[in-house]
């Protein structure tokens, strides 16, 4: 199975023994052995993912790297984090996903299905409705600006994160929107907090410092 | 290298998460910069300040209007994680102190503290006991005066007596010095110092560039433009540029 190490805050190295791994298209920084690069525009999934993500433009262009050898992977001096994944569900915006190992299916999520209150939140963070899943066992490197902070969501503890410091999520977590709207609001006075997600059940969330 | 997964048990009490993040524990009130922050565990409620009876005892604290507009009372218990655009957060205990800090640069802190205008226009002065929180791009370096800084460069200064200009006027010597001066040819660039005498501590940020990201009231106008019509925008545009043509 591909190894994932962070090199430095900012690198990440696979070392591969003939598997593959999918990657961000043109973020190899340099390499050892003998791998290749191909463009992948099916994603280890089928044609069907593929037109969903034509048309729900999440657009996750991604490049398949497979050999032997150890590949380094940096994005625009964006800051890595390594995420293993055991079985479970991590969503995340396709511009924040680095790389995932071919064992791991990538998928397109409708985050509207959840209630009107989903909507909102895609139409308000201005991240779309619609966000990239991985799942399954094994490891990926998401992308975010300053480190990412990885918090702990129990059902006792959830936890109320700013839309535009949100990186990913994953275990069984449902997110809701809440307003902070009262009537001081609509007179223009508002906190700058007025919109915030909760995430309740049990899982990790991925911030970053930066608010985009 | 695994990452830490924190907890509201696990995450700092008043410290740094890493050089971009700051995790204060709220037990009952705080003063934030509007719109930075960027998770929170708890029972928080964020007020404009003056809008409750709540926190009109906490404004007390505040005696600025030229920024009221900028900070947020944070009420309630839990832990709040702090955010600026990536800009560097350093978190400084007061005590019985004396801090002036550019404005734009004060992130939070606490009500024991009374905030106040500086003398010196874009300045707060922070008097008392208590916790605050500044921005800044790049880390913070310590000076002991007596010193001379960069204005651009400078974040703040503390327990020590106002500064004052000093120009350097060397370059005005001499017919040929002169005539490069007003063409702006052979200025350094470092004629206008911030001066520094007597005992205190002088804040200074490591780029002489200014804070990444805009201001609060431009970040918060912006964050509404997407709520407004076609011929809204166009409006908007053309009042903007007749109220930039005024200014120069």
């Amino acid at each position: 199975m591909p190894q994932f190490t962070q090199v430095n805050e900012r690198m990440l190295a696979v070392t591969l023994a003939g598997e593959a791994v999918y990657t961000k298209r043109g973020s190899m920084v340099c390499y050892t052995g003998k791998v290749l690069f191909e463009r992948s525009f099916l994603t280890g999934g089928n044609v069907q993912e593929l037109g969903m993500r034509a048309v729900t433009g999440e657009g996750l262009v991604m490049m398949k790297s497979h050999g032997a050898g150890t590949v380094h992977y940096a994005h625009l001096g964006q800051f890595v984090t390594i995420v293993a994944l055991d079985n479970e569900m991590l969503y995340a915006e396709s511009e924040s996903l680095l790389a995932f190992d071919s064992r791991l299916q990538a998928g397109t999520m409708f985050i509207g299905n959840q209630g009107l209150q989903q909507m909102v939140r895609g139409a308000v963070s201005g991240q779309g409705l619609f966000t990239t899943t991985v799942q399954g066992r094994g490891e990926l490197a998401l992308l975010s600006d300053g480190p990412a902070i990885a918090l702990q969501v129990t059902p006792e503890r959830p936890v109320c994160v700013d839309p535009d410091a949100y990186v990913g999520h994953k275990g069984n977590l449902s997110s809701s929107f809440v307003t902070d709207v009262n009537w001081k609001t609509f007179i223009g006075q508002t906190s700058g907090e007025t919109y915030q997600v909760r995430f309740s059940g049990q899982g990790t969330v991925y911030i970053q410092a930066s608010e985009r | 290298m695994t990452q830490t997964v924190f907890t509201p048990a696990t995450l700092p009490k008043n410290d740094n998460i890493n050089r971009y993040a700051y995790s204060v524990a709220v037990d009952n009130h705080i003063l934030i910069r509007k719109g930075k922050m960027i998770a929170y565990y708890g029972n928080l409620r964020f007020e404009r300040l003056g809008s409750t009876v709540l926190d009109i005892l906490v404004s007390n604290a505040f005696n600025s209007p030229l920024s009221i507009n900028d900070f947020i009372c944070v009420a309630g218990q839990g832990q709040l994680i702090i955010g600026d655009l990536g800009n560097d957060i350093s978190g400084y205990d007061l005590d019985n102190a004396n801090l002036t800090i550019r404005a734009t640069h004060l992130l939070g802190f606490q009500p024991t503290l009374l905030c106040q205008e500086s003398v010196v226009p874009g300045f707060l002065t922070l008097l008392g006991t208590g916790r605050m929180l500044a921005s800044s791009n790049g880390p913070v370096h310590f000076v002991e005066p007596p010193c001379f800084a960069d204005e651009q460069a400078l974040l703040g200064w503390a327990d020590c007596p106002c500064p004052a200009f000093r120009y350097d006027h060397n370059y005005i010597r001499g017919y040929a010095s002169a005539v490069g001066s007003f063409t702006g040819f052979t200025l350094s660039g470092e004629e206008k110092q911030v001066d520094f005498s007597g005992k205190g501590t002088v804040l200074v940020q490591s780029s002489e560039a200014q804070l990444a990201g805009q201001g609060g009231l431009l970040s918060s106008l912006l964050a509404q433009l997407s709520g407004l019509e076609k011929d809204e925008l166009s409006t908007l545009a053309s009042m903007a540029t007749g109220l930039a043509g005024k200014r120069r």
